[in-house]
């Protein structure tokens, strides 16, 4: 596909995301231009609003990154979503069990936990597929499910609240807690370390030697047999750093925003970071981009629905649609014959 | 407490749950079998199921028959499939990136519709399909009542099961869509027109899909909650695996999680102080545990996943 | 008239001739060759007739009719059968499956005991003995090919197309499929075979169709015929002697392998009790036929591959147990036959690929980091000294995948043959080039042995093995059957070497 026909796709594609969005407003009895003002407002309209988008944004830059680091390297890790909880909870049990550690170091070595957890919980489908040549695919998914229902053990049982009966933890306190940004939003420290993590992951891809290997790995892992690359070792650090970067969103979505641990924080992030991950074709800049746009568009339907009665929904459906006609975006080729 | 489990009542009433809990298991197994054989994987089973189950709950919904819901639900799972199908099979797509894309997008898409038909008004329900006792087979202790006296769905699908056993290990066409899936490149030389098998099985994928999702509307629930599939798509998944992707194995792996399912239901009726969870995620320990034992003989299709693009090499 | 004739085909590919007004004619109980270079046309030519490509002009007889086959379905159902030089079976299904798949695609049941009648049958016929309840993963090369065999008999075809039949046989196996393919000649099958070997074409074949750069040069009798003119035609060109060797190669030992063995239970031996050695500032060239453990050898040598038994000593030291990145370092460096497997990352850029030895190396990386402006300093390099053509103004950020085989070689020698490399294990390096690229490989590998470098070449290629090698060894079953200096270089020697004859025997 030439340039100009890839730009030509993206026109088309936003284009039909728009048409399909104004007829899903439309189908909800809304005024599709009341709902989009409503729709801007809420990512624009004040400021609380607008850092909303990055909050929402952040465990999507990190579980995005983690998946383009891996898909980089060939490892099809779909198990965002059991290793930012396996992080979760690793948090969770750090910054409410080592209470004699001051808070500041807690916090460090929560999330230390959380992104080894989540890495060694990749780690697993690693070694499956390095070790037995089962697919990771599979595997993940397994993990994913293995990793939400320990989450709902986890919560009824050994970080369960001792104070009350709901199934989640007790509060962490605000020592071992990360500070706000700019307060009154829910924007914190959670969004520099993404930021953080999307210029380190870019710099490890792009500059360094480990970065050179993960790529020649995940493009061609029999040459980089005979070039005497580890396909092994490069797998598993590929598998390790992408889930200790789903890890670290779990981390965030505790330290920063529950303060608790409980079922259902993830809002399927892991799954969506799939989606992130092909939009920026892999890229850790490009991740940052098409995580915040997500975002964006979750916060602005949100607003669509507290005011006009929209189902949020709609967001779904179009994220999804637009992956579905990225990949099919060679429909808009209309022009150029097929090759034989 | 062991007493309490022991008892026939119990032990009945468990098994007729566990086959309750598998029926639409298996019908997506079977369309997951069906389309795994011939390369292609579908994470999107989940979207595939929301798909039948909503499409049937409308058809019932709108047009008060039963049949037509059901007519309604497998029409709706195909369509969910068809797109994989264009997406995997013409345009030779990332088979996992598109299972992902269309399970968010009927998730989003089915708790829209549904917002949009029930136009506010929760609990809307509709009639389930009625159980009927089959003479005889139903009376046989302890395994009777559980498996013949049932509903006309759950009958069927032991019909399809077999028809597949048969289709598999007997029938030319079996051993074409086997080949398509082991080595599509030998099925082409061998004449098979492997596109258009690919597409054979991406319908049947989608219907069976669609059914095993309008099974629970239909029979169990009587009406749509969002996302009421709530990972049984994937557990499809693992039934397929650890069935060895063989209809007779996804079966008996499909009672096995159905079962799991059931037991963590009675399990918390009796007041057993075990996390519900933790029986919840049995299958895919099981799965996984299966997938090591069988290294190297998973009977996996060689060519899964992998997109078969003509006269390459 | 006979039963199949091909009238003017011609085929282009992205404005290449592949085939270029080509002619053939088919009898009925008769053996034709075709023969011709890699390259030729002859694959080309063969799935065109069989509905794989579809020909741009041209127009094909069979049986006396018109015809066109939009598919290898149709093209078998009409009666002409293929068996490729890679096998079209399905590993995890029986042989008896594997025959009759895609005949009946109903929903009826097979009636597998007629089937299995039916090839027992055939099989006795043609002496294709094999067991049809075998899965196909448990059979050897050989039997294999009897079931492909089997398949397009099963499927009473009149024409049987096989390419390249005897590359993967041994020689006992050969001789017994020219005994199956005398007795369907006999039974009145017409027969095209694919070759590049001139003593099967004279023991087999009646008549002999010899195709150069995508055209047809002549087709002969093959009783009036001789293997050197069919090498003339063939080649067409005057070969070049042998390489101007400046210096003799020194006594000093580069690399030495002791009793070096790959076996694996329940397979065939890869290397069987391999002892080599290689002096410094000499070629030592493997001869061979393709699949006789040449590669097993090329990959135990630069460590890809484990060995069992023996021991691999370099410069004196023992190597045996070092990583392919540690042999490297010492000076082994690796050209593989397989370009895009092995040697290439296709989807990564020029620069990327230069740098897959050295990209962890001073000066080009330090603390980990790459050096950008080394790196592209060093694809220039290369660039420039190879002459490796790159698309538009890329230069180095060109992707591999899209350059030509022969600048895609380029690439790999200019990163794989510097002055660091004391052996180079060049693998079929020219394989699949134009003539020019194939007489610059050659003299790069020349050059590194003039300065005192050490080379091992393999090659299927005799004429390559001859001009450039100091002493040829020739390889059979995994084993070397003997050792010959330049000066003793002895063709039918060789080639009873290639067909499992040691030297011992020989001299008996």
């Amino acid at each position: 596909m030439s340039r100009k026909q890839s730009y030509l796709a993206v026109i088309w594609i936003a284009l039909i995301t728009v048409a399909a969005g104004t007829l899903l407003i439309t189908l909800a009895n809304a005024s599709p231009i009341e709902a989009y003002q409503m729709f801007f407002r809420g990512i624009f309209g004040n400021i609380t609003n607008f850092c909303e988008v990055f909050v929402k944004a952040t465990p999507l830059i990190l579980t995005g990154l983690g998946c383009a680091v891996a898909f980089k390297t060939g490892f099809f890790n779909i198990g965002a979503e059991g290793q930012f909880y396996m992080g979760a909870v690793a948090a969770t049990s750090v910054a409410l069990g080592l209470t004699g550690v001051p808070g500041p170091l807690r916090i460090l070595l929560a999330m230390a936990a959380g992104f080894i957890c989540g890495g060694l919980w990749a780690l697993i489908a690693a070694v499956f597929k390095a070790r037995f040549g089962i697919s990771e695919i599979i595997v993940t998914i397994m993990l994913n499910y293995i990793a939400i229902n320990f989450v709902g053990i986890a919560v009824r049982t050994f970080l369960m609240d001792p104070a009350g009966s709901v199934p989640q933890s007790a509060r962490i306190g605000s020592e071992a807690a990360f500070k706000l940004l700019m307060p009154p939003t829910r924007l914190n420290m959670g969004f520099i370390i993404a930021i953080a993590a999307v210029i380190l992951v870019w710099v490890l891809m792009e500059k360094t030697t480990a970065g050179y290997e993960l790529k020649v790995v995940g493009s061609n892992r029999r040459g980089a047999k005979c070039m005497g690359i580890s396909v092994m070792k490069n797998t598993i650090l590929s598998a390790f750093l992408s889930g200790g970067l789903a890890g670290m969103a779990g981390v965030i979505e505790i330290l920063g925003i529950q303060k608790k641990l409980l079922e259902g924080i993830s809002s399927d992030c892991g799954y969506t970071a799939v989606l992130v991950a092909l939009l920026a074709s892999n890229h850790p800049i490009g991740v940052f981009f098409s995580a915040v746009g997500l975002a964006a568009m979750q916060v602005g339907a949100n607003s669509m629905q507290r005011q006009m009665g929209v189902p949020s929904a709609i967001v779904n459906i179009l994220v999804g649609m637009v992956v579905l006609l990225v990949l099919g975006k060679r429909i808009f080729q209309f022009k150029s014959k097929k090759k034989a | 407490m062991l007493e309490q489990i022991f008892t026939i009542s119990f032990l009945t009433a468990f098994l007729t749950a566990a086959v309750r809990m598998a029926v639409p298991l298996i019908y997506a197994g079977l369309g997951e079998t069906f389309l795994e054989r011939t390369g292609i994987l579908n994470i999107g089973m989940e979207g595939v199921m929301l798909g039948g189950a909503l499409f049937s709950f409308a058809g019932a919904l709108l047009s008060g028959s039963l049949a037509v819901g059901l007519v309604c639900g497998m029409l709706g799972g195909l369509a969910v499939s068809a797109i994989h199908g264009f997406l995997c099979i013409n345009l030779s797509q990332n088979q996992s990136v598109s299972g992902i894309a269309l399970n968010i997008f009927m998730l989003g898409l089915t708790s829209f519709l549904y917002k949009i038909l029930t136009a506010g008004q929760s609990y809307q329900d509709i009639e389930t399909i009625p159980t009927m006792a089959i003479p005889v087979l139903s009376s046989i202790p302890l395994v009777g009542n559980a498996f013949f006296n049932q509903d006309i769905l759950t009958y069927l699908v032991y019909l399809l099961v077999i028809l597949a056993v048969f289709f598999y290990r007997k029938t030319g066409a079996g051993l074409a869509f086997t080949a398509v899936g082991e080595h599509p490149r030998a099925a082409d030389a061998a004449g098979i027109p492997v596109y258009k098998y690919q597409w054979i099985a991406i319908a049947v994928n989608g219907v069976l899909g669609g059914m095993g999702g309008a099974c629970l509307v239909l029979v169990q629930l009587g009406k749509f909650t969002e996302n009421m599939i709530s990972g049984r798509g994937y557990i499809a998944l693992a039934a397929v695996i650890l069935g060895r992707y063989t209809p007779l194995g996804m079966f008996g792996a499909a009672l096995i999680f159905g079962g799991a399912n059931a037991l963590q239901i009675r399990l918390q009726t009796l007041g057993v102080p075990l996390p519900t969870q933790a029986l919840a995620m049995l299958p895919y320990v099981i799965t996984l545990i299966a997938l090591l034992g069988s290294v190297g003989k998973s009977g996996e299709p060689e060519a899964l996943g992998t997109p078969y693009v003509r006269g390459s090499r | 008239m006979g039963i199949l004739e091909m009238k003017h085909i011609s085929k282009a590919f992205s404005g290449v001739y592949a085939n270029e007004d080509i002619s053939l004619s088919v009898e009925k109980g008769e053996i034709h060759a075709l023969l011709g270079e890699n390259g030729a046309g002859k694959t080309t030519l063969m799935n065109i007739l069989f509905g794989i490509y579809s020909a741009d002009e041209g127009e094909i007889f069979w049986k006396g009719e018109k015809v066109h086959f939009s598919s290898p379905k149709a093209a078998i159902e009409s009666g002409i059968g293929m068996v490729h030089q890679h096998f079209s079976l399905v590993q995890k299904l029986s042989v008896l499956d594997n025959i009759i798949l895609g005949m009946d695609t109903g929903f009826k049941a097979l009636d597998r005991k007629q089937a299995r009648e039916k090839i027992l049958n055939l099989a006795g016929k043609y002496g294709l003995k094999v067991n049809p309840d075998a899965l196909i993963n448990h059979l050897s090369v050989g039997q294999q090919q009897r079931v492909e065999i089997l398949k397009a008999l099963y499927r009473d075809v009149d024409l049987l197309i096989l390419d390249e039949p005897t590359g993967v046989l041994t020689p006992s196996e050969t001789e017994h499929f020219f005994g199956v393919l005398r007795r369907l000649k006999e039974e009145g099958y017409a027969i095209i075979i694919i070759t590049h070997r001139m003593s099967e074409i004279m023991s087999i074949s009646d008549r002999v169709t010899i195709l150069r750069d995508g055209k047809k040069i002549i087709d002969l009798v093959t009783a009036e015929t001789n293997p050197s003119e069919l090498s003339n035609y063939m080649i067409g060109r005057q070969l070049k002697s042998g390489f101007v060797m400046e210096n003799k190669a020194s006594d000093e030992e580069t690399l030495c392998l002791k009793h070096v063995s790959i076996i694996k239970a329940r397979q065939p031996e890869f290397l069987s009790d391999i002892c080599l050695d290689i002096k410094k500032g000499e070629i030592l060239g493997i001869a061979g036929v393709d699949g006789n453990g040449q590669k097993e050898l090329a990959e135990a040598i630069a460590g890809v591959r484990k060995i069992t038994e023996g021991t691999i000593w370099f410069e004196g030291k023992d190597i045996t147990k070092t990583t392919v990145k540690q042999r490297f370092e010492m000076g082994i460096s690796y050209v593989s036959d397989d370009r895009h497997a092995d040697g290439l990352v296709l989807d990564m850029t020029l620069e990327d690929n230069v740098m897959l030895r050295d990209y962890d190396r001073q000066p080009y990386s330090k603390y980990s980091f790459l050096n950008e402006k080394l790196i592209r300093e060093k694809a220039e390099k290369a660039i420039d000294e190879y002459k490796i053509k790159t698309s538009g103004t890329s230069k180095g950020d060109t992707v591999v995948r899209l350059m030509s085989g022969g600048n895609q070689q380029k690439v790999i020698i200019a990163r794989e043959v510097s002055d660091s490399a004391k052996l180079v294990i060049a693998s079929q390096p020219t394989r699949g080039l134009d003539i020019g690229a194939t007489e610059f490989v050659r003299q790069v590998l020349m050059d590194h042995r003039n300065k005192g470098g050490s080379v091992l070449l393999i090659s299927a290629d005799l004429e390559e093995i001859v001009a450039l090698s100091d002493r040829i060894a020739v390889m059979f079953g995994g084993r070397i059957m003997g050792v010959l200096d330049r000066e003793h270089i002895n063709m039918e020697k060789i080639g009873l070497m290639m067909g499992g004859i040691t030297e011992e025997e020989i001299k008996e």
